[in-house]
């Protein structure tokens, strides 16, 4: 199983939240109701979506063979008018509570977070250096 | 000076504190994962997931300043 932490590690986080999200729902929806259901789930789309384009705008922008100048632009014009806007539309729906949204979109940090610092307690990095996944460290 | 005209003067100014510190956070991210991948490009992978997260995380504290001035803003004047 191929768990480094390089780009996919982002993949494999929006993946896990995808999941729990997935095993959430049924329970959100009898202890809370559906509103309050799909206020945290928008919420964790939206903070899905963020982290898509931060992550693809990263990728663009900050390359060792130069930046991918077009790609970089297209993803700002994107995520910073499009997105940012539709945020503040979920947070104007009056059924959707902002405390609801804000649950949702910390699921997605709760989830890198707490595999970060999986990585960091079972010392996994350490491993692959020891393992020389890495390559040659200069 | 009254409790909603403290509000209404402390909740922009919050949301500009957040905004600046996180703008001065991402400019050092930023800055140090360039000098980074210049000097050990082959680690690039790393250093752009380790720069993503640390870019996404302060983010998502901008946008909880955000959320928390939208939710306040509602008890201006009320």
């Amino acid at each position: 199983m191929k768990s480094s932490f390089d780009l996919s590690f982002l993949d494999r986080t929006l993946r896990t939240t995808a999941i729990v999200f997935l095993i959430m729902l049924p329970f959100g929806i009898y202890y809370f109701g559906v509103f309050p259901t799909l206020a945290a789930y928008s919420g964790g789309i939206w903070g899905m979506i963020n982290l898509i384009f931060i992550s693809a705008l990263v990728r663009s922008a900050i390359r060792p063979d130069g930046a991918d100048k077009n790609r970089a632009i297209v993803l700002s014009l994107i995520k910073f008018p499009l997105l940012y806007s539709s945020g503040y539309f979920l947070l104007t729906v009056e059924k959707f509570s902002a405390i609801h949204l804000l649950i949702g979109f910390s699921a997605t940090m709760v989830v890198l977070v707490l595999k970060a610092a999986g990585r960091l307690m079972l010392h996994l990095d350490e491993k692959e250096v020891e393992q020389g996944k890495l390559g040659k460290v200069h | 000076m009254d409790y909603q005209a403290m509000l209404a003067w402390a909740l922009p100014m919050g949301v500009g504190l957040a905004a600046v510190g996180s703008g001065l956070g991402l400019g050092r991210a930023v800055g140090s994962a360039m000098e980074a991948i210049g000097r050990q490009p082959e680690a690039s992978g790393k250093i752009q997931t380790a720069m993503i997260i640390g870019a996404a995380l302060i983010e998502a504290l901008t946008i909880y300043a955000l959320v928390v001035f939208f939710i306040l803003s509602g008890k201006i004047g009320s």
